[in-house]
């Protein structure tokens, strides 16, 4: 251990318990606690639109299943097709108590915490059954059966009347101490409460990466034989890998559904899986930060490519599908230009500065 | 009864349709290990580059058909050349995610034209009165589709069965190392296969966009139907993607012929090969046909 727990200038572990820390100095438990309380303060100062908010919220929302998929996905290398199917299991699962007991039934209104953990526990269910065939399978059928469940999921939704053939089903805004959240302070309310959901489960996430079940994951990833042979269950593990990612893809949802005040089919569909594992493949499979980076980052190209195309219908009407097309073209080059130059994601480019800024002024 | 074979009759049309589709599918996993899921993007392109020479251009179409099917050829082999020749020895995880972004190119690219928006339908040119025999009626269209097809199939079976290309490629698929040792470019052996789909797949979109009309959203739904055919037939089997595209063909008709309307059900014929998918994944994931190498790990 250096004497400087301030600014470590190498590795000098001792034990695996050290190496093992979340923070290796104080220095950066320091700045990550300055960070989140950033995050908690900033709304405080600068007066954000709705409109913005909504953004800023989509995007935490999104941070919250993108972890989750990195979980199935990153560390424990399964590839999921169907994300956005459990992150519609959670939302659905709030939209069916909402059916059954009334929008505005106590249980959703103030007790919603309490519902955002069962929607979690939905879609940990659904995603264990889903990945039960990992049992059995490795990659290319596990991401075939994925795909399959998104289809499966769609069409159930689509034609239930249950769910209200994929129209939306609304819910209640809820209540909070001070009483019924009201309309202009809807979306900031709903900041506050996902980014609590976020640190907590961004340090759950990091402690559970710390433990054998973590590291379980892991060594099933890089070479299930040797997992097997060191005395892991690959299947079991693998089943419970998609548990975990359809747990918080279960609270991502739920969380949707409450910030838009309604569920309806079209947030949920193909589509939205490929989204949610771009944003997780620009981000950085199999890091923690690039559960972060990934959603900000596409997000944010969603919108500046939602101007850009506003302004090009504008100007230059002879191309009235550019618009439509601008979307998906630069959303596909993303993702192909970073999975040829930067399969590592953003996460790297993080690594990459925080290393030469701590070893400043040495290069290396 | 004539209602039963009705359905007979046009299962066997689409299965045809999702046979000949499920062949380029199966071909470029079986000599690359790659999934392709902008397949149903090149069956729609391959639809539309006839529909321009036909209508646009002027062509009559048995030159146009066999045009786009060229067109297509060249047009997977350059994608090969310039999208999945870098990550050869890349995680599969990267692999799949490059065909997903590739979809998204394809997409963007076919909302540039006319074809991603708005419906179109070819021109006939055959007699427009079905042929009814005994009750059972099939329109002139869909009985050429299906001779195509099924000429193409045959084709298609000759050249790996006996030409020295088609050989190679069966070589590639069985190892990898052993065809390289005996003088067989691999990576050359990938943009066949991947051209060879194209062709498929172009053949494919035309015969779809006769039979039912163009639209870009029921031509791209081929390229996810076709993954249960494939897994029913077994991955890496191109008996298996004809008998299996046959059988799902059926199984959808059959679905929306007798189950949908009785108890509340509606839309079965979508939803039936996902759920038949899944059951074959649990029990007997290698298909019909596929080779048994699946490790239980």
């Amino acid at each position: 251990m250096s004497a400087n727990r301030w600014l470590a200038t190498g590795n000098y572990f001792t034990s695996y318990r050290e190496e093992q820390r979340i923070f290796f100095t104080s220095l950066d438990k320091t700045a990550m606690l300055l960070f989140i309380l950033a995050l908690f303060a900033w709304p405080l100062f600068f007066h954000v639109g709705n409109k913005y908010m909504l953004v800023v919220d989509n995007i935490l929302v999104a941070v919250i299943a993108v972890m989750g998929l990195n979980l199935v996905t990153g560390f424990a290398g399964l590839i999921s097709i169907g994300h956005a199917a459990f992150v519609g299991i959670g939302a659905y699962t709030i939209a069916s108590f909402a059916s059954v007991l009334g929008a505005n039934h106590i249980l959703l209104t103030h007790a919603w915490p309490l519902m955002i953990f069962i929607a979690g526990c939905m879609g940990a269910l659904f995603g264990a059954l889903v990945g039960l065939p990992a049992l059995r399978l490795k990659h290319l059928y596990l991401a075939i059966a994925t795909l399959s469940f998104q289809m499966i999921f769609q069409w159930v939704i689509n034609f239930m009347n249950f769910f209200n053939q994929g129209q939306t089903i609304s819910i209640d805004r809820v209540v909070w101490f001070t009483g019924q959240v009201s309309r202009r302070e809807h979306y900031l309310f709903w900041y506050y409460a996902i980014l609590v959901v976020i640190v907590i489960t961004g340090f759950a996430v990091r402690n559970l990466l710390r433990t054998r079940y973590g590291r379980c994951l892991v060594a099933v990833r890089d070479n299930d034989r040797a997992a097997d042979a060191m005395g892991m269950h690959p299947g079991l593990t693998k089943v419970y890998a998609f548990g975990l990612a359809g747990f918080l893809a279960g609270v991502a949802g739920a969380l949707h559904a409450f910030l838009y005040r309604g569920v309806g089919i079209e947030s949920f569909t193909l589509h939205h899986s490929i989204n949610y594992l771009a944003m997780a493949i620009v981000g950085g499979l199999g890091t923690l930060n690039g559960s972060f980076w990934g959603p900000f980052v596409i997000q944010v190209l969603d919108l500046q490519v939602e101007r850009l195309s506003e302004w090009a219908g504008a100007h230059l009407t002879f191309a009235a599908n550019l618009a439509t097309a601008l979307k998906p073209l630069s959303f596909g080059l993303v993702i192909v230009l970073f999975l040829m130059f930067e399969p590592r994601g953003i996460a790297n480019w993080w690594r990459i500065t925080r290393s030469y800024v701590k070893l400043w002024p040495f290069r290396y | 009864m004539s209602y039963f074979f009705q359905l007979v009759v046009s299962g066997i049309v689409v299965g045809s349709i999702y046979a000949l589709s499920g062949l380029g599918f199966v071909l470029i996993y079986k000599s690359s290990r790659v999934l392709n899921i902008a397949h149903g993007q090149i069956i729609a392109i391959g639809a539309f580059i006839t529909y321009a020479l036909t209508v646009w251009v002027g062509l009559p179409i048995y030159v146009s058909f066999p045009m786009s099917m060229i067109i297509t050829f060249f047009l997977a082999m350059s994608v090969e050349r310039v999208f999945l020749r870098r990550l050869i020895g890349e995680p599969i995880i990267s692999v799949i995610m490059v065909t997903i972004g590739l979809m998204s190119i394809l997409d963007g690219l076919i909302y540039l034209t006319p074809f991603g928006t708005e419906n179109f339908s070819f021109p006939p040119f055959l007699p427009t009165t079905p042929i009814a025999i005994g009750g059972v009626s099939i329109s002139w269209t869909q009985m050429l589709g299906v001779t195509v097809t099924f000429s193409l199939i045959a084709g298609f079976s000759w050249f790996f069965k006996k030409s020295t290309i088609g050989i190679s490629m069966r070589a590639v698929s069985d190892d990898q190392l052993a065809s390289m040792s005996i003088g067989i470019s691999v990576p050359r052996v990938f943009g066949l296969a991947w051209a060879m789909a194209g062709l498929s797949a172009a053949a494919a979109g035309g015969i779809i966009g006769n039979i039912t009309g163009l639209n870009f959203d029921t031509l791209q739904a081929f390229g996810i139907v076709v993954f249960p055919v494939v897994i029913l037939g077994g991955l890496d089997s191109i008996l298996g993607a004809v008998v299996a595209g046959i059988i799902m063909g059926l199984i959808q008709q059959f679905a929306s012929g007798y189950l949908d309307g009785n108890w509340g059900l509606n839309g079965t014929g979508e939803v039936l090969p996902y759920i038949i998918l899944l059951v074959i994944l649990l029990f007997k994931p290698h298909g019909l046909f596929g080779i048994h190498e699946i490790e239980r790990v």
